[in-house]
């Protein structure tokens, strides 16, 4: 199988540049990342990340053919001739596949990705409702892979200011959350030019969630919780 | 660990498959900017046409030559597909048409509809 591969080494190269490889499957190899590992045994000096290989880590989130997936779950049999990968568009780039995301967990951070709640704990826990936990679906599976926010035009020009649509899912999952006690403070936070309304609904994020979740969808719902709180 | 001005980003966007949504979306920014720059001179065109027989016969001959002709199916074309993806985007916005399906469905509707009335304007024009 053909590969061709985004090489950028920033101790050493000048510019990025693409790598050619030739590569002899195993029947046994079903996935990119298999691929992947066996590309690194020819040429150790190639860098991507990786975890657990089975879609949950969303360590290795790149760009595959075009569109940002997670290397793990991408079958081979699907793939086009020459394989061509790229790191998550936008992100800085460490070296080869590995980018830097920092400044997306920053936003991660910034959005207080936990339960806020001064009340009293009761003796055994916080209990919810079946129809409050299901509120938190299709929330909380958010792996933070990054293929959405690396997906997402308007994070790509405000990447500082724009939340981004892993951040905002996220923020949302909280708002949700009947346990929480910090709703109007956390929609104050998003009601802003950037934070949030640089989303114009372009649903690249939804296209390329590899857990099949709707970034854009909860923004939406963002949205709409704003303007019914009369924020 | 490496200085960040010296860090790449991979942004090539010749490079990246965009869904049919991204497409409409970025149509309309491009059509919106096509009428911002056409719109004064249609209008102004518009203005002289009305000032007597004389304007209107000027107006006509500054329309006559092919490339205007062909400028003007661009407008149709930006006319027709910035109202169809702005009323997806408006709709959308209250949350109609917002499940990507249903979202890909509209995105095709407005590129195909946009790209069929300026085919139709160039059939009238050209």
């Amino acid at each position: 199988m053909r590969f061709s591969i985004y090489r950028f080494n920033p101790e050493r190269d000048a510019r990025p540049y693409m790598q050619e490889y030739e590569l002899a499957l195993d029947p046994h190899d079903r996935m990119l990342l298999d691929a992947l590992v066996r590309l690194r045994a020819q040429d150790d000096s190639l860098a991507f990340r990786k975890s657990c290989r089975e879609g949950v880590c969303g360590s290795d989130a790149m760009n595959i053919n075009g569109r940002n997936g997670l290397a793990c779950i991408t079958r081979l049999a699907d793939l086009k001739e020459p394989v061509t990968l790229r790191p998550l568009p936008g992100f800085p780039v460490v070296r080869d596949l590995v980018v830097d995301m920092s400044t997306f967990f920053a936003h991660y951070h910034a959005i207080r990705p936990y339960l806020v709640n001064d009340e009293p704990p009761p003796a055994r826990e916080r209990l919810q409702s079946p129809q409050e936990r299901a509120a938190l679906d299709g929330l909380y599976e958010c792996i933070l892979c990054g293929a959405c926010t690396g997906f997402c035009p308007s994070w790509w020009w405000n990447p500082e200011r724009f939340l981004g649509p892993a951040a905002l899912l996220q923020a949302m999952r909280f708002i949700a959350d009947s346990r929480d006690r910090a709703t109007a403070e956390r929609l104050e936070f998003l009601d802003d030019a950037y934070r949030l309304y640089r989303c114009r609904t372009i649903m690249n994020c939804t296209e390329v969630c590899p857990k099949h979740l709707s970034p854009s969808r909860a923004i939406e719902h963002i949205r709409r919780r704003i303007v019914s709180e009369g924020l | 660990m490496p200085q960040t001005a010296r860090r790449a980003r991979f942004l090539d966007l010749s490079r990246i498959r965009f869904p049919v949504g991204a497409i409409c979306s970025i149509g309309h920014r491009v059509s919106g900017v096509a009428l911002a720059v056409a719109l004064p001179l249609l209008i102004a065109l518009f203005a002289r046409s009305l000032a007597g027989a004389e304007g209107y016969a000027e107006a006509a001959r500054w329309l006559a030559p092919l490339p205007v002709r062909a400028a003007l199916v661009l407008v149709v074309w930006a006319f027709a597909h910035h109202l169809l993806a702005g009323v997806r985007h408006l709709l959308m916005d209250v949350g109609a048409g917002s499940r990507l399906g249903a979202a890909r469905a509209s995105a095709w509707t407005a590129n195909l509809a946009g790209l069929a009335l300026a085919v139709l304007a160039a059939g009238a024009l050209l």
